[in-house]
């Protein structure tokens, strides 16, 4: 079991990943007062991916707050009701536009706990990632500025389940959190989830277990993984590794793929340079070497913003040809 | 396995290893015929009389012919075993047969009839042409694989994870000596299994004469520590081994203790005023004999010494004589050249008492001076044994004469 049932929770609906998340926040408001949301047009308009359909009229104005369109408001809001002992959960419409938040969650959020010795428990829903034709301003994946910055955990949940579980977790937990949420998987990823409040672990997670070769990726990377995969690339035995959470990273969960399967490919969405594939490249060099049986293989959009062409933009992301491509060629190595 | 008549065949022969030595022996092949190998390589281990070395190939190729048996002993020059330079397509074994490496022409050169050589095959083997993983490398490692032997299946012929664990499975090296200079030596595979019959005539008789002597004697051990600084530095000073500072400082206890010097023979007791003294040598797989050293107790440490020396040598040639192995009063065995410490030796019948003296190890001790102060310090350390029979004495005299051993020791 990979979660923790706290309580309630019988039958496992099947849900979409964005209906696991609606229900994470539902669960969370009905059952801890001190949570609530805040964020653009998440009231009466339910948010404009509809996640929050209807909460207001369950939760009222004071719980489902509608705010100006102003992230650096929203989550300095958010911090002082932290401080005083709330659970907000702020919702960034498009992820990209945290950057007007940016100075209130890295620098006031992450480092109040080392300044003051203040917990800040807020939780940032980021919905992230391309593929759509959203163009530069709503497809990107900033993961990687927040990992780069002490004070705050990240977690990218890939599947239904995940996403509910990540979501009470990072409600939960005493530190600010950015939930990395990816827009093309809300209708397209569907699972079981349990019902009723329960906890997803900051690790990764084995998707399917192999001995030839690992491909580390989350988010939306891991289904494109699966799908790259599946028709078994020749006869090889190929692992690939969800990893859930990017701060905290699981580095033991890592080293032993690593260590089992001896080549590796790491998937981003997110543009290659510094990106979290980068951090664990350099773990596996690090920490992994004795282990290696060929170069630690990255596939990763190019260092370009997100283009607004469909053609250009498939071009752009890695997708499942490139990744069998990468695999195919390192396991030939 | 003939040679093809397109290789050249170039002989590997017994090199001299001294000045002195006429022969050696070979003691273990590193290769099989049909393997390649590569100038320079290791093709087989020698020995002579106190030296052993390798043999590297003389050439790149295949081994075609191993004309010596391990254990076999010849003449310097000797042909020892025939390499196959070139082609080698005779005597290819079939790993080879998928091994396409890049330096290596070998392959793509079967039907050529060129006598091939050895340019190509050694721009190979300076080791600088082929890499490995880190996990290949480790996996060698511990297995020690030699992984130019190993057939690669990866881009370019490069040698793969799965290439060295497939090796592994499919081909378990032979067990290498711990240490070149190690007695150790791996039980040759097809050895049979021994049975009682198989024992040596000397086998048995030690097998019933220590038998007879747990079957009839109280045994009994007692250990004592004794602090062999002083004998360290003086046997260095002299020349010898602490072995004869052992006998000495036994025969001076047996003069306090003379209960020690004594033959019990069913109920007759009987103590000498001769120290003879048995010294046991190990005769490696053969076994073990016990010389005597008569009237021991009328030589110094230097005198003990050189007989010690002179019997060991002889009995190790087999050259000793009857009289040389009778009329043993007290037996002292010393094990202790391959680091073991403590043992429960067998009461030489029909003795009452043997010491075993083991290895001397430096050893964290606390010592007290006059004052009373407690200090650590580091000592060469060993653990005498006296295995006495206690139908003859009992526990407090053996304890008092290994107190007099130790003390004597000590003092030296």
């Amino acid at each position: 079991m990979e979660w923790v049932l706290l309580w309630g929770g019988s039958l496992m609906p099947t849900l979409t990943y964005l209906q696991a998340i609606s229900a994470a926040l539902r669960d969370e408001l009905r059952a801890d007062e001190r949570v609530l949301l805040m964020g653009e047009d998440i009231g009466v308009f339910g948010g404009a991916f509809k996640v929050t359909d209807g909460f207001v009229d369950e939760f009222g104005t004071e719980r489902v707050m509608d705010t100006p369109l102003a992230e650096s408001g929203i989550i300095g809001t958010a911090i002082g009701a932290a401080v005083v002992g709330m659970r907000p959960v702020c919702e960034m419409q498009f992820s990209d536009f945290i950057s007007c938040g940016f100075d209130q969650l890295v620098n006031v959020a992450g480092k109040m706990h080392y300044r003051q010795g203040l917990a800040v428990p807020i939780t940032v829903r980021l919905p992230s990632g391309g593929g759509f034709s959203g163009g530069p301003f709503h497809s990107q994946n900033p993961e990687a500025w927040f990992m780069h910055s002490p004070g705050i955990k990240v977690v990218a949940p890939s599947t239904a389940e995940d996403a509910k579980g990540l979501l009470h977790a990072a409600i939960h937990d005493p530190n600010p959190v950015c939930f990395m949420e990816h827009k093309h998987l809300y209708r397209r990823v569907k699972g079981e989830v349990p019902s009723g409040v329960f906890e997803t672990p900051f690790t990764a997670r084995v998707a399917q277990p192999g001995s030839d070769l690992v491909v580390i990726a989350y988010g939306a990377m891991v289904p494109v993984a699966l799908e790259a995969v599946s028709d078994g690339l020749d006869g090889a035995s190929v692992e690939v590794l969800d990893l859930r959470s990017l701060v905290p990273l699981d580095e033991e969960a890592i080293l032993d793929s690593v260590e089992r399967c001896s080549k590796v490919v790491i998937i981003d969405e997110a543009n290659q340079m510094c990106a979290a594939g980068a951090q664990v490249a350099a773990l596996i060099a690090e920490k992994g070497f004795e282990s290696l049986d060929g170069p630690v293989v990255r596939v990763a959009t190019p260092d370009v913003p997100i283009p607004f062409s469909p053609p250009l933009e498939s071009a752009v992301l890695p997708g499942v040809d490139r990744v069998r491509e990468a695999c195919r060629e390192l396991l030939a190595y | 396995m003939s040679s093809s008549p397109t290789s050249t065949l170039v002989d590997v022969t017994m090199p001299q290893m001294g000045v002195s030595v006429a022969e050696g022996t070979v003691v273990a092949w590193r290769v099989e015929t049909g393997d390649r190998i590569e100038a320079d390589q290791t093709i087989c281990e020698i020995s002579s009389d106190k030296i052993d070395t390798e043999v590297p190939a003389p050439a790149s190729g295949v081994v075609a012919e191993i004309l010596v048996p391990v254990e076999s002993t010849v003449e310097v020059g000797t042909v020892l075993a025939r390499i196959a330079t070139g082609d080698g397509g005779p005597v290819a074994s079939p790993p080879q047969s998928l091994d396409g490496e890049p330096a290596g022409p070998t392959r793509t050169e079967t039907p050529s009839p060129s006598p091939a050589p050895q340019a190509p095959s050694t721009a190979r083997s300076g080791n600088g042409h082929r890499r490995y993983s880190p996990v290949v490398q480790r996996i060698a490692a511990e297995h020690g694989i030699d992984l130019a032997q190993v057939p690669g299946t990866g881009r370019g012929g490069r040698v793969r994870k799965q290439d060295v664990l497939a090796f592994v499975e499919s081909a378990p090296v032979e067990e290498p000596p711990l240490h070149i200079e190690s007695p150790y030596r791996p039980d040759p595979v097809s050895a049979p299994v021994v049975s009682g019959d198989g024992l040596s005539r000397m086998r048995r008789q030690i097998g019933e004469h220590m038998k007879r002597s747990l079957d009839t004697t109280a045994t009994c051990t007692t250990w004592i520590e004794v602090d062999m600084s002083r004998v360290e530095a003086a046997r260095k000073r002299l020349g010898v081994t602490g072995l004869a500072f052992v006998a000495r400082a036994v025969i001076d206890a047996i003069r306090e203790y003379p209960a020690l010097n004594a033959w019990l023979d069913g109920s007759e007791y009987t103590r000498h005023t001769d120290v003879n003294l048995g010294i046991a040598v190990s005769l490696g797989e053969d076994g073990l004999i016990v010389p005597v050293i008569a009237r021991a107790h009328e030589l110094s440490v230097e005198g003990l010494a050189a007989r010690i020396r002179d019997v060991a040598k002889r009995a190790r040639a087999r050259e000793l004589t009857p009289d040389e192995v009778r009329g043993g009063t007290f037996t002292i065995t010393n094990p202790g050249q391959y680091g073991s410490i403590m043992a429960t030796p067998i009461i030489n019948l029909p003795q009452v008492g043997i010491l075993d003296f083991e290895a001397v190890v430096k050893r964290a001790v606390v010592l007290t001076d006059a004052g009373g102060n407690d200090s650590i310090a580091i000592r060469p350390m060993t653990i005498l044994g006296l295995s006495w029979d206690h139908r003859a004495l009992d526990g407090a005299l053996s304890a008092q004469f290994l107190a007099a051993v130790k003390r004597n020791l000590e003092r030296v």
